[in-house]
């Protein structure tokens, strides 16, 4: 199953997950394993989200913060000319909207873990070294981006404690060298996985960092 | 000659020169500190929460149904809510003024509770200390540290650089940091996950049959330290570290499905009971004996 069809297909899930489902999206639903788990995930996501609306329809906005900079961080959707990644931020938006709010945390990784192996493609593309490169290069350029954004954020927070502001600076700066480094590793050695299991950890740190201190900085 | 005019201006130059550095000297001391105590009449599993930007939580159990709060205050510029919502007791310190400087929002709490009662701390400096507690616990930092001691339940303990050390905790143990170091001493949970950047992790006490235990850091030091009774599958990896290791482990039995990558040792010790997984990516783990 090539790449541009799943593409095509991530392009109509918002239509899927509402009900409208053309006779190509089924016949690419049918020959493609990946696109099959990432909906099984996303209809599971949204029969919890259902499930369990009612107690708390108010997630912290610190959820989607968090999501948007991790997919960024991955290479996802920086990506602005991407109309399926679009549409699938969009989906996932409006479902976690409505996640109440322990079931955010779960739900957010569920749909990291579907987007990230979704758009990573088949697992044969998942081997192919290009692609991962390709990928760990892109990724690497919003983090960098994002540097002098965060040191204004933490700046802001102008009534926040010192050792505060020195804990948030010292631990940004930690993860940035982490994520090079381990960037750095896979790119050496593509196959390691062991050293992408690190690589995303650090992407999952840096966007839950991120998101501690804009909401540190919305708290003022 | 001076003129009675000219007496009265030099006298109050005089007099403004000595008073006007005492008032700005009183001016910048801080408000007085003060102490604030609340009593709060709770059912069994009371839910007590404390939101404390600057300071020290104290949490100790007692055999008291009801909750007590003493809190002091730093200055007068920050505020202390407590009230009570049915079975849950919600505890916040509040900035008063817009220009409060950071060292005058500073409170700090003894607080007792029943010790079956579920906390919820968030405390961004200071200090979180919490004994004989058997209730759930979820603990969120970012340079406070964070020390536990006889407490049971479901712990979640996140930091951003605050140190975590935990004694003779039981139930389930979660705990994460940036750049934060953990100790933890004579544990009785059953599932401990550590994970760490930047910070040492040491582990000394039983591995206890039918347990989980995996501590992973990107740099600095994994340290467990067993007993010759202990019982335990290891699995140990440092991509770019070392792994120094002081047990006799026999092979595992199905070691052509465990990945190898950088120095990795895997092994039963004794029967294989408990299992024990330590990875790191660029620091140095040491499995060793326990005196």
């Amino acid at each position: 199953m090539s790449i541009v069809k799943c593409n095509a297909f991530l392009e109509q899930i918002d239509e899927w997950m509402e009900g409208e489902r053309s006779p190509a999206a089924e016949a690419h639903l049918r020959g493609c394993a990946d696109c099959r788990n990432l909906i099984a995930d996303l209809d599971s996501i949204r029969d919890t989200a259902s499930s369990l609306a009612a107690a708390d329809p108010e997630p912290p906005a610190r959820v989607w913060t968090a999501l948007r900079v991790q997919l960024e961080n991955e290479g996802l959707i920086h990506e602005a000319d991407s109309p399926a990644v679009d549409t699938l931020r969009s989906w996932l938006r409006g479902t976690l909207w409505v996640v109440p709010r322990p079931v955010v945390a779960g739900a957010y990784l569920v749909a990291l873990v579907a987007v990230g192996f979704a758009l990573s493609g088949s697992s044969s593309l998942r081997n192919d070294t290009n692609l991962w490169m390709s990928r760990t290069q892109r990724s690497t350029q919003p983090l960098s981006a994002s540097l002098a954004t965060e040191e204004d954020a933490i700046s802001a927070m102008a009534n926040a404690d010192p050792a505060v502001t020195a804990s948030l600076r010292k631990s940004l700066t930690v993860i940035d060298n982490d994520i090079a480094l381990c960037e750095k590793s896979v790119r050496e050695e593509p196959q390691n996985e062991f050293a992408r299991d690190y690589l995303y950890q650090a992407y999952q740190q840096k966007a839950d960092l991120i998101a501690q201190v804009t909401e540190g900085t919305e708290g003022q | 000659m001076k003129t009675p005019f000219s007496l009265l201006k030099s006298l109050n130059w005089k007099v403004a020169g000595v008073l006007v550095p005492s008032l700005l000297a009183l001016s910048a001391l801080p408000a007085r500190a003060d102490k604030i105590e609340r009593h709060f009449k709770v059912d069994a599993r009371p839910v007590v929460t404390i939101h404390n930007p600057n300071g020290t939580i104290t949490v100790r159990a007692w055999t008291k149904s009801e909750v007590m709060v003493v809190a002091t205050r730093a200055t007068d510029q920050v505020a202390v809510d407590a009230e009570q919502t049915g079975n849950r007791v919600d505890i916040l310190s509040r900035q008063v003024s817009e220009s409060a400087s950071p060292g005058s929002m500073r409170a700090d709490y003894e607080i007792s509770v029943p010790e079956d009662a579920e906390l919820q701390i968030h405390d961004d400096s200071g200090g979180v200390n919490v004994s004989n507690v058997l209730g759930d616990m979820n603990v969120e930092t970012i340079a406070a540290d964070v020390d536990m001691s006889d407490v049971a339940g479901y712990l979640t303990v996140k930091t951003v650089g605050g140190a975590f050390q935990c004694s003779r905790c039981a139930g389930r143990l979660e705990v994460s940091s940036i750049t934060g170091s953990f100790r933890l001493i004579d544990l009785r949970s059953q599932y401990v996950r550590a994970q760490t950047s930047e910070g040492n992790i040491l582990f000394t006490g039983q591995f206890l049959p039918n347990s989980i235990y995996r501590l992973k850091n990107y740099n600095g030091v994994i340290e467990v330290r067993f007993s010759p009774e202990d019982s335990f599958d290891l699995s140990a990896t440092s991509l770019k570290g070392k792994v120094h290791n002081e047990a006799k482990l026999d092979p595992p039995s199905h070691h052509h499905f465990l990945p190898r990558f950088g120095n990795a040792l895997f092994g039963s010790y004794n029967s294989g009971r408990a299992m024990v997984e330590l990875s790191s990516f660029d620091g140095t783990i040491n499995i060793l004996k326990r005196n």
